[in-house]
């Protein structure tokens, strides 16, 4: 029986590394592949949450290569990407990735003892944009619904533009908040206030 | 017209606090959904400065110094008492199902959780309906309405605030007939309510540029999604 289990995990790591860097990867899979490749880290190492030098490095390695963040950017600032420069428009990319994973680090800690729920997923043939549902189950028993959109990229390779968490997306949030700060000053004043926020 | 209806209704709601501090605010162009925002930043930083002095130092202080197993058995009672409301609204909505899981949760948690305290139902599997009146108005068909921020309490819609009242009239805690019990129990559940609230605060001083804005979002989508049972309206 342990034998059988052992062939089968030989097996797989052994077509894992068959498999053509080029193979698409489903969007579901993708997902659960990046929130597991952190949440098994966050149970054998939980020292590493109070490490942020490791903890950035965990989530630019495993997270990062798997978002979109200029596409979350200009959904972010909506019809106001237009009227930023381009410097203006890799400036709030970059400020923005900053601030998202800072936030993130920050809330990786209460993610550790939880398990995560992936909803089957729906998906037409052809789909360039999908969302994949997941259920992190807290330790009260409350589930709390986290969904991704995700985007297929000109290689193939899905991206995930927007966490929607409890119905509450992230992107649009952001949206009502960088629409504020331009609206009541400029876009150089929130890529200031993005700087002030992450220094 | 509609406009005179509005402040009519917010000073209804909001009582004095909200005109005098509406003085204060300087005047902006208006964000969609919240066109009474110079008086709602104006209450925001009432109930901020409120909440600073007074019940975060008291939630602090509730939740360093009572046990774990206390803070969740006091959690629980609340969350029955709320179960037992969800149940008004699961029928209002017709949704037998969830009318069904919330009875279930409040006769096993009032029964074999004595009175609440264990949360039996959860460890069963029986999910908690999480209805309110202001979604079964939501539900109906009734938007959500402006943004309105109310003294003390917080975030709302002009629905949600409405929705507040007729509630308060079968709550569990709040029709206690005694009056200190009654109280101290209200007092108690807006400390539970606050600590709650301790990681979502943490990550929102991370996270936001604008802590009004950032909660007047999160709330009306949320609110929104919980109208929808979860369920997405396509993005514009």
């Amino acid at each position: 029986m342990k034998r059988n289990k052992l062939i089968a995990m030989f097996a797989s790591v052994a077509l894992l590394a068959l498999m053509p860097a080029s193979a698409q990867v489903a969007p579901d899979e993708m997902v659960k592949t990046a929130a597991t490749a952190v949440t098994s880290v966050l149970k054998s190492d939980p020292a590493i949450l109070g490490n942020p030098a490791k903890l950035k490095e965990l989530i630019e390695n495993k997270l990062l290569p798997n978002f979109n963040f200029q596409r979350m950017t200009q959904l972010a600032m909506g019809r106001n990407w237009a009227k930023a420069s381009p410097e203006q428009q890799t400036a709030l990319t970059k400020e923005f990735q900053t601030l998202l994973v800072r936030t993130y680090s920050g809330a990786l800690a209460s993610f550790r003892n939880n398990t995560i729920d992936y909803k089957p997923l729906r998906m037409a043939a052809g789909e360039t944009d999908v969302t994949v549902k997941t259920v992190v189950n807290q330790a009260n028993g409350q589930g709390i619904p986290i969904d991704y959109s995700l985007e297929k990229a000109a290689d193939g390779n899905w991206k995930a533009y927007d966490i929607i968490v409890a119905g509450v997306s992230l992107v649009t949030n952001y949206r009502d908040e960088f629409n504020t700060v331009i609206r009541d000053q400029s876009v150089d004043a929130l890529i200031k206030q993005l700087q002030a926020k992450n220094k | 017209m509609s406009r005179t209806f509005i402040v009519h209704g917010v000073s209804v709601i909001a009582g004095l606090v909200a005109l005098t501090l509406s003085g204060c605010a300087s005047f902006r162009a208006a964000a969609p959904g919240d066109p009474l925002e110079p008086v709602n930043r104006g209450i925001y930083s009432f109930n901020s400065t409120f909440d600073h002095y007074l019940l975060k130092p008291i939630a602090k202080g509730y939740d360093a110094a009572v046990p774990n197993l206390v803070k969740t058995g006091v959690s629980n009672v609340f969350q029955n008492a709320a179960d037992a409301q969800s149940v008004v609204s699961d029928a209002l909505q017709l949704k037998g199902a969830k009318m069904g899981d919330d009875l279930g949760r409040v006769i096993i948690n009032t029964t074999l959780g004595i009175g609440g305290i264990f949360d039996h139902a959860s460890a069963m599997g029986i999910e908690r309906g999480n209805e309110d009146l202001g979604q079964t108005l939501g539900y109906w068909g009734i938007g959500a309405g402006p943004y309105v921020v109310i003294p003390f309490l917080g975030p709302s819609s002009l629905r949600d605030a409405v929705a507040r009242y007729p509630e308060g009239l079968y709550d569990p805690i709040s029709t206690l007939s005694s009056v200190p019990v009654r109280n101290s129990l209200l007092g108690v559940r807006a400390v539970d309510a606050r600590v709650g609230l301790f990681p979502a605060e943490s990550l929102m001083n991370q996270a936001a540029l604008d802590r009004y804005t950032f909660l007047r979002s999160a709330y009306l989508q949320r609110r929104q999604s919980l109208v929808l049972d979860g369920k997405r309206p396509k993005d514009e």
